[in-house]
C-alpha cells in the first residue's frame, strides 16, 4: 500500500480578509531618491565617520602633548629634587660638619659617666 | 539592431590603448601593494616609529651613619654644551654669554671651535649644571644645544675611594663595589617605541607601541659607617706622616656578623678625579687585594690552634734558648733573653717565635711531622680561611697562598708559619679569622654590605650576617684566646687604653722578602687586636710599610690602633666593665 502526499494549498485569513485594526493603506513616498543620490548619501556619511574619527584622533594626539609637556615638567622637577639632594649631602658631609662654626665652638668633655 | 564599433576605428584604438595603460597602471599596483607590500610598510613604520631608550638610573651607594643609610654615591645631571658652527648666528653673543655664565667649564679657543664650518656639532664646555644651563638656555641663542649626563658625585669627597672604585666614561664601574657590582648597580635601560611627529614627541596613535619602563639599579648600602672610616683615615694619615711611612691600611671589623666597619688605604684619590691618578695602585684596596707574609699577628691564630687540640694552655711552660732548630734550619727569637722555663703566655706577650714553633711541634708530639702539619692546615686553611679568598664584595680579591703540608721542605716552612712567615695572606683574611678565634668559634663571612635601601629611597631592607662554619674554634678555646691576647697586650700597652676595657692585641713585625732573602731593613710592621664591653665589638688590623723602611708593630701600626680603639669606645658608647 503507498501513500501519495499533495501540497497542502492552504492560504492565511489575514491574506484574505482584513480584520479590525488593521491599515488598508500602505504609504509609499512620492519622493524617489535615484543612484546619484544614494552615492551621495553614503559619501556624506562616510565623510562624516571620517571626520568623527579624525576628531577623536587630533584630540588623542593633543593629550600626547599634554602628556609630554608634564612628563618633562616632571624630568625637569626630578632633575632639580637630584640636585638638592646632592647639595643637602654636600651641605651634610663629614668635612663640611667638622669646619663649621658649631663644631669649632665645641669642647670635649672633662668626664664621662655611664648609668648603670 | 546591434550597435557595434567598426574594426580599426579610431575609437577602438583609443579603447584599447587606455585598457593597456590601466593595465599597466594595475600591474605596477600589483608590485607595490602586493608583492613589496611588506617592504613598504616596514620603510613606513622605520621613518613614523622611534625607538627611545629610557636610561636606567646607577643605583646609589650609601654608607651607615650609625645605623642609618646615608648617601656616599649619588648622580647628578650635568650638561654638556655644544655648537652647530653652521646654524650659529650671532657669535659674538654666544661668547659673551656662556664665557660669563660658564667660564670655568669652557675649552680653550671658543672663537676657533665656533669658526669650524666643516661640521655641526663642537663641544664648548662640559659638566655645566642644570643652573648653567638654565641661564644659557633663556638666551635662545642660535645653533646652541645642551646634552643632558649623568655622573657620579661624591658628597664625602675621597672616603672609603678604594672600597668604591669609580665609573669610567663608558659607565662601566671599575675596582671597588661600582667594579664588583657593576651587574646589581647598572640596572636595565627601558624602551618607547612609538609613532612620533616631526619633532620627535612620541604619539599614541598606531597599534605597535612598546613603552618598557627602565628599571633602576639597586640601592646599595655599604656595612661602611662613614664617621669609623672618617677617623680611620684621619688616623692613618696622621701616623703615616708622623712615621714617614709611605703605605698603610687599616681594616675595622665587626666579629660578631664579619661587617666591615671601615676600610682604609694611604696613599688613596678622589673617586671624581680618578682621572688625575698617575699610579694606578692607588686604586687597589690593599686590605683585600694585596697578600703579604703578615709575621707575629699569626701567633694569636696558632696559639688558637695549640688550645683547641690540648697542646697548650696559657700557663703551659717550655725551655726557651731563644734559639730552635727545625730539620737543617735554625730559627731564633727576634726579641732575645726571656730565656728558661717559660709560660705559652709569656711565649705570646714577648712575641717570641720558639714558642710557636714548640706549639707546631706539639701538635705532631714533638716534631712538624706530617700529623702536625695537616692540623696546622686544617686550621690555617680550612677553618681560618687563610690562602683562600673569603668572597667579600670587592673586586681583585687576592687569595694568598698556604703552602699544602706535603710539599718538600714543609717541616720548616710550617715553623715558619707558625710565626706568620712562610705564608702569604690578605688583611681582611687575618681579621676574619681572628674575629672567629674570638668571638666564640663562628667564622662569619667578611662583607662590606649590610643591606639594600628600596628604589622609594625609604625602605632599609637588612641583610642578614652569613656564618660560614661555627665550629672554627670551640667556644672554651675562643675565651682562653682573648684572655690571653688581652693579657699579651696589658703587659706592654695596656696603660694606652681606657680603663675598664677589654682591649686585646698582638703585634708582628715581618721581613719582606727581597731577592729571594728574607731582610731585616725593610719590614713591614702590623698590629691585631680588638676592643669590647662584655664581648668583642670590634676587630682593628693595621698594617704600615714603605721601600726600604724598617716599619715595626709596636712602634708604627701600634699607635694607630690605639688611636682608633679609643675613639670606637666612645662611638660604640660601650660601658665600662665592673
Amino acid at each position: 500500500m503507498s501513500y501519495q502526499t499533495s501540497p497542502q494549498l492552504y492560504t492565511s485569513r489575514r491574506r484574505t480578509n482584513w480584520n479590525r485594526n488593521q491599515n488598508t493603506v500602505a504609504f509609499v513616498s512620492s519622493v524617489k531618491l535615484g543612484t546619484v543620490a544614494h552615492t551621495v548619501l553614503i559619501a556624506l556619511m562616510i565623510t562624516v565617520l571620517g571626520l568623527i574619527y579624525v576628531t577623536q584622533a587630533a584630540r588623542a594626539t593633543g593629550y600626547d602633548y599634554e602628556a609630554q609637556k608634564i612628563d618633562s615638567q616632571i624630568a625637569a622637577l626630578e632633575t632639580q629634587k637630584s640636585d638638592l639632594e646632592v647639595e643637602n649631602a654636600r651641605l651634610t658631609a663629614l668635612e663640611n660638619v667638622q669646619q663649621s662654626n658649631v663644631a669649632k665652638a665645641m669642647s670635649e668633655p672633662a668626664a664621662t659617666d655611664y648609668v648603670r | 539592431m546591434q550597435l557595434s564599433l567598426q574594426k580599426g576605428s579610431r575609437a577602438v584604438v583609443l579603447g584599447s590603448l587606455l585598457l593597456f595603460v590601466m593595465l599597466l597602471f594595475a600591474a605596477r599596483l600589483f608590485h607595490l601593494q602586493i608583492i613589496k607590500h611588506d617592504d613598504y610598510v616596514a620603510q613606513a613604520q622605520a621613518e613614523h616609529m622611534k625607538p627611545l631608550v629610557i636610561p636606567a638610573k646607577r643605583g646609589l651607594i650609601y654608607a651607615l651613619d650609625g645605623d642609618k643609610p646615608i648617601k656616599l654615591v649619588m648622580n647628578q645631571t650635568v650638561y654638556t654644551l655644544f655648537a652647530d658652527p653652521v646654524a650659529v648666528e650671532d657669535k659674538q653673543k654666544i661668547l659673551e654669554v656662556i664665557r660669563k655664565v660658564a667660564g670655568g667649564n669652557l675649552r680653550p679657543d671658543l672663537d676657533k671651535l665656533l669658526a669650524k664650518s666643516d661640521t655641526r656639532y663642537q663641544i664648548l664646555g662640559t659638566k655645566l649644571t642644570r643652573h648653567q644651563a638654565e641661564i644659557i638656555k633663556k638666551e635662545s641663542l642660535k645653533g646652541i644645544g645642551f646634552q643632558a649626563v649623568s655622573q657620579r658625585v661624591y658628597p664625602e669627597g675621597g672616603l672609603a675611594a678604594q672600597t668604591l672604585g669609580f665609573v669610567n666614561t663608558e659607565g662601566k664601574g671599575q675596582y671597588g663595589i661600582e667594579g664588583s657590582l657593576d651587574d646589581r648597580l647598572v640596572g636595565q635601560d627601558g624602551l618607547l617605541k612609538s609613532v612620533t611627529d616631526v619633532s620627535g614627541v612620541p604619539l599614541t596613535i598606531g597599534k605597535d607601541n612598546i613603552n618598557q619602563p627602565a628599571r633602576d639599579g639597586e640601592n646599595i648600602v655599604l656595612s661602611i659607617d662613614r664617621n669609623i672610616q672618617a677617623q680611620t683615615e684621619k688616623v692613618l694619615t696622621a701616623a703615616l706622616e708622623k712615621s714617614g711611612a709611605k703605605q698603610g691600611s687599616v681594616m675595622v671589623m665587626d666579629p660578631q656578623t664579619g661587617r666591615v666597619m671601615a676600610m682604609a688605604n694611604m696613599p688613596t684619590y678622589k673617586p671624581a678625579e680618578y682621572f688625575r691618578v698617575q699610579d694606578a695602585s692607588a686604586f687597589n684596596n690593599a686590605v683585600v687585594a694585596v697578600p703579604y707574609e703578615a709575621g707575629s699577628v699569626i701567633k694569636a691564630l696558632t696559639v688558637a690552634v695549640g688550645l683547641d687540640r690540648g697542646a697548650i694552655q696559657a700557663d703551659s711552660t717550655y725551655v726557651n734558648t731563644d734559639k730552635i732548630k727545625v730539620g737543617d734550619k735554625e730559627i731564633g727569637n727576634a726579641t732575645k733573653g726571656q730565656t728558661g722555663m717559660i709560660t705559652m703566655q709569656r711565649a705570646l706577650d714577648y712575641s717570641l717565635n720558639t714558642g710557636m714553633v714548640t706549639i707546631a711541634q706539639r701538635l705532631g708530639d714533638g716534631s712538624i711531622n706530617q700529623a702536625a702539619r695537616n692540623v696546622m692546615y686544617e686550621y690555617f686553611h680550612d677553618r681560618f680561611g687563610l690562602g683562600k679568598r673569603t668572597g667579600i664584595e670587592l673586586l681583585g680579591e687576592a687569595q694568598g697562598s698556604v703552602t699544602t703540608p706535603s710539599v718538600p721542605g714543609a717541616a720548616v716552612q710550617y715553623a715558619t708559619m707558625s710565626f706568620g712567615q712562610g705564608m702569604n695572606v690578605t688583611m681582611t683574611q687575618v681579621a676574619a679569622a681572628f674575629s672567629a678565634a674570638i668571638n666564640g668559634g663562628v667564622y662569619y663571612r667578611p662583607t662590606v654590605i649590610a643591606g639594600t635601601v628600596d628604589v622609594d629611597d625609604v625602605t632599609f631592607n637588612e641583610s642578614a650576617p652569613e656564618v660560614v662554619r661555627r665550629d672554627v674554634v670551640q667556644p672554651a678555646t675562643s675565651q682562653a684566646v682573648r684572655e690571653m691576647v688581652y693579657e699579651a697586650r696589658k703587659r706592654f700597652h695596656g696603660d694606652k687604653d681606657r680603663a675598664g676595657y677589654e682591649v686585646g692585641g698582638k703585634t708582628g713585625t715581618s721581613q719582606t722578602l727581597i731577592g729571594g732573602r728574607y731582610v731585616d731593613e725593610q719590614t713591614i710592621g702590623s698590629y691585631l687586636g680588638y676592643g669590647g664591653d662584655d664581648r668583642p665589638r670590634y676587630v682593628i688590623m693595621v698594617q704600615v710599610s714603605g721601600e726600604g723602611m724598617n716599619l715595626e708593630g709596636g712602634k708604627h701600626a701600634m699607635p694607630i690602633f690605639t688611636d682608633i680603639s679609643n675613639w670606637m669606645i666612645d662611638y660604640l658608647k660601650l660601658q665600662p666593665k665592673g
